[in-house]
């Protein structure tokens, strides 16, 4: 059985279908890679399974359970962790308080929250900036914070809507090789990203959208060949390159 | 592994502002050895009743980002509290004070619930809006309330020091009880709100549960101010809950400290005392206090307490070089 199981959300915004009928199912331990141009709707299709929207139709189910229309608490209370494309941290806590705030609010005791944090900030790199407030942080740094911030309770499902967006390449080596870790210990994640080396890297499967419906849905490389997705989101170049690949 | 120790952490900074705070009441407590004159002693007084206020508004704007512009209306509610009980029912102080903390509670928690989604100008325009309706009620509620003539209240004590000591004794509980509500889940919960309400709601903070409690507590601690100040002044009228009352708490907030446990007792004090000092001089006191709310608003947003706080900082880090 899936772990995560979508059909037919639809969200419109008066007469745009921000999301027409998308349906897909995310397996226990998968990491689905979302992509897709600009406005295809992967965010507004996060922002429903998070519970920051609310559908006008369709059915998501969590280990079965139906989830849609549940609040972000709840559905962060049962494992739905999300990662904003506009950073969200708290700026006048520090980092490291950062972290206890939301282990707390995952029913963690305020010692084990330290631990937890302690060490999410060392494996994140940020344990010299602990002590400072989040607003004091680089965008890079905040980026990486609300990553861990995710991962103070093992989440059913980490929801990443552009983690890489405008961070360094090392933090973004660092972000990719944690994704990498933690999946291979059975984390579940939906990435959205337009870093496409890096979706091929870490996902094997991807979905790709446009104008709110699903382009394509399969193994990452196969997407990325697809002409349908060459011509809404690629372009002709990316269909040279991989020609130019698979003669070579 | 226990949590690392750095003054910077919140669990740290709040134990180093209620460490602070109590230096303060300790010098409110030795202040009637210096100080004999009842009217100062007076001045002290309503400067602790405006501390109460500040520190429950605080909660509220400082610590949660609910800007309520009620905190007044709320100290007029439970003077009115226990002098209503006292007036028309003979109730006791032993019950009408107590009930000045929980009556304003109560309303203050139906008016998280429904400001609940509202936030900047929209929430601090409901609350203004309804601390206008509930002192205009009070002021045209002549047969139930006497309205301007104002309502007497029984002294609960008969000396000027006898009320200063128990205006700090219950400075030192609303302080305490403030403090280990921001030590514990729900303050850390509280100040998450304030920095970012869809974030913290989505790392699993209950944001209705926090902030209805932040109501809760503020109101209470509010409406016990206003209720201990009837039984000082053995009166409550309208004027207590003028909007004028709460700009003058906001004020004192900000030039203390806000988001700080320790700014509100700083700035309650030394605002009060001195709008006393420059009364002589007519209504500059009050334009001397406008133009120091914009300075601290634009250029120390932490207020006295931050100012002193970055001089530690400097002090401590030029200690630091000088030793290395």
């Amino acid at each position: 059985m899936a772990l995560l199981r979508i059909r037919g959300i639809e969200k419109r915004f008066g007469g745009l279908r921000a999301v027409d009928g998308v349906g897909m199912d995310i397996a226990e331990g998968e990491l689905l890679g979302l992509i897709g141009p600009n406005g295809s709707g992967k965010t507004t299709l996060l922002n429903v399974l998070s519970g920051h929207m609310r559908a006008d139709a369709g059915e998501v189910s969590l280990d079965g359970r139906n989830v849609l229309g549940l609040n972000p608490t709840r559905l962060t209370r049962l494992g739905v962790l999300r990662m904003f494309q506009m950073t969200r941290v708290f700026n006048r806590i520090t980092a490291f308080d950062n972290l206890i705030v939301c282990g707390m609010a995952l029913g963690l005791k305020e010692a084990e929250a330290g631990e937890r944090a302690t060490e999410l900030l060392a494996e994140l790199k940020l344990s010299h900036v602990m002590h400072l407030d989040g607003g004091q942080l680089s965008g890079g740094q905040k980026k990486l914070l609300e990553f861990g911030a995710c991962f103070m309770v093992p989440p059913r499902v980490a929801l990443l809507d552009e983690p890489f967006a405008a961070v360094h390449p090392t933090m973004k080596e660092t972000m990719a090789t944690f994704i990498r870790n933690r999946n291979a210990q059975g984390q579940t994640f939906i990435l959205v990203s337009h870093d496409m080396p890096v979706v091929v890297e870490l996902c094997p499967r991807s979905v790709c959208m446009n104008t709110g419906k699903v382009l394509a849905d399969g193994p990452t490389q196969e997407v990325l060949n697809d002409r349908a997705v060459i011509e809404a989101y690629l372009g002709e170049n990316a269909d040279a390159g991989h020609e130019e690949d698979a003669d070579a | 592994m226990a949590i690392p120790s750095h003054p910077a952490f919140l669990r740290n900074k709040l134990s180093q502002e209620m460490r602070l705070s109590l230096v303060v009441l300790a010098l409110l407590a030795l202040a009637p050895l210096v100080i004999s004159s009842p009217y100062w002693l007076g001045v002290l007084i309503v400067s602790m009743y405006f501390a109460m206020l500040s520190t429950g508004w605080n909660l509220l704007a400082g610590y949660t980002g609910q800007f309520s512009l009620a905190p007044a209306a709320f100290a007029m509610l439970g003077g009115y509290t226990t002098g209503l009980l006292a007036w028309h029912w003979n109730v006791p102080l032993a019950i009408g004070l107590p009930m000045s903390f929980i009556v304003p509670g109560l309303i203050g928690l139906v008016l998280g619930r429904i400001v609940l989604r509202l936030s900047g100008p929209y929430l601090a325009l409901t609350t203004l809006s309804f601390a206008e309706i509930v002192r205009l009620i009070i002021y045209n509620s002549i047969d139930f309330t006497r309205g301007d003539q104002g309502l007497n209240v029984p002294a609960l004590m008969d000396s000027r020091i006898g009320n200063y000591y128990l205006f700090l004794v219950v400075l030192a509980a609303v302080t305490a009880g403030v403090f280990l509500l921001l030590r514990s889940r729900i303050g850390r919960f509280l100040q998450a709100i304030r920095d970012d309400e869809i974030g913290a709601a989505s790392r699993g903070v209950d944001v209705v549960q926090a902030k209805t409690i932040a109501f809760l507590v503020s109101c209470s601690i509010c409406g016990l101010a206003g209720g201990l100040y009837g039984t000082f002044a053995q009166l409550v009228s309208p004027e207590l809950g003028l909007i004028a009352q709460t700009g003058i708490v906001i004020a004192m907030v900000v030039i203390g400290g806000m988001g700080t446990l320790v700014g509100p007792l700083i700035g309650a004090v030394l605002v009060y005392v001195a709008s006393e000092l420059l009364r002589d001089v007519g209504n500059i006191q009050m334009i001397v206090f406008a133009i120091l709310v914009i300075v601290f608003a634009r250029f120390f947003r932490e207020g006295l307490w931050g100012l002193a706080r970055q001089a530690m900082a400097r002090r401590r880090d030029a200690a630091g070089a000088k030793g290395a």
